[in-house]
């Protein structure tokens, strides 16, 4: 009897712990290349003015019309993130491994607006509009293949601004 | 066709308002990206093919929208929202809504 146990217990550890090495290793990597990411095209493109303002502060005249960029961004989580969203719905309070994706998504999001506004030749942005995505069963319901996801649609119109100085 | 999420367009006047202009989409995801998704989920990172079907959900709502602001005589569309709502696992609408208006070169 207790050998039959042992043996389920060998077979789920089999099964999970790769799961848990691969949200380690290769979760982790991959939340800091992208942070690494983020961080570098942040510091690029410091001179690209952001806003969440509803006019258009600084505004250059006689330019083409401002024109509204719009990106999308769904990451996932990883097994590691999961399983420990999963041991803090036992106790509540903060969610840090989902909070960390929540804040990539919507860093992402707004890195993909500012290239979007640059490839059409703009150097400001104002009006950015950050929302949550739903993208069908992941993120909402009682599906059985939940999974764990950040989804955002962003939005935010590009113009030309004078150069501060 | 002049599409601003701002209120106003700089530089520009708004003479006529034609209407509120709007357009839904639903679409379903495929299995396969069900299936990628599933996968990327173990090691985390970008979900693309979720990511694409926003983008192509997006693009037609847009699309849509823009042909309703042609049809009602406007040159521009402010104000631009999109919302989403999943109609059921597997299938998300896509809304884009914008009031659709007349504008002139303040110059």
């Amino acid at each position: 009897m207790d050998g039959n146990v042992t043996i389920i217990l060998i077979q789920l550890a089999a099964f999970v712990l790769p799961l848990v090495f691969f949200g380690l290793i290769i979760g982790r990597t991959v939340e800091k290349r992208h942070l690494r990411q983020l961080d570098e095209f942040d510091a690029a493109h410091r001179a690209f003015q952001v806003t969440q303002l509803k006019s258009f502060p600084m505004a250059a005249s006689s330019q083409s019309p401002p024109a509204m960029v719009v990106a999308e961004v769904v990451i996932g989580s990883d097994y590691l993130k999961s399983w420990f969203a999963q041991w803090r719905n036992l106790f509540g309070g903060e969610v840090r491994s989902f909070q960390t994706l929540q804040a990539r998504a919507k860093r992402e999001a707004i890195a993909r607006l500012t290239r979007a506004s640059i490839e059409q030749g703009y150097n400001a942005m104002c009006n950015v509009r950050i929302e949550s995505a739903d993208v069908g069963g992941g993120t909402g319901g009682n599906s059985a293949k939940k999974m764990p996801m950040a989804a955002v649609i962003a939005s935010a119109t590009a113009y030309h601004a004078c150069s501060a100085s | 066709m002049i599409v601003t999420n701002t209120e106003t367009v700089a530089g520009y006047n708004i003479v006529a308002i034609r209407g509120l202009v709007q357009s839904n989409t639903v679409r379903a995801k495929h299995a396969g990206r069900d299936i990628a998704a599933g996968l990327k989920n173990i090691m985390g990172g970008e979900l693309k093919g979720y990511t694409e079907l926003l983008t192509e959900s997006r693009r037609e709502a847009m699309e849509r929208m823009l042909a309703q602001a042609q049809q009602l005589g406007a040159n521009a569309v402010v104000n631009v929202r999109f919302t989403t709502s999943a109609v059921t696992s597997g299938a998300a609408e896509l809304y884009a809504y914008g009031t659709a208006v007349s504008v002139e070169s303040a110059h």
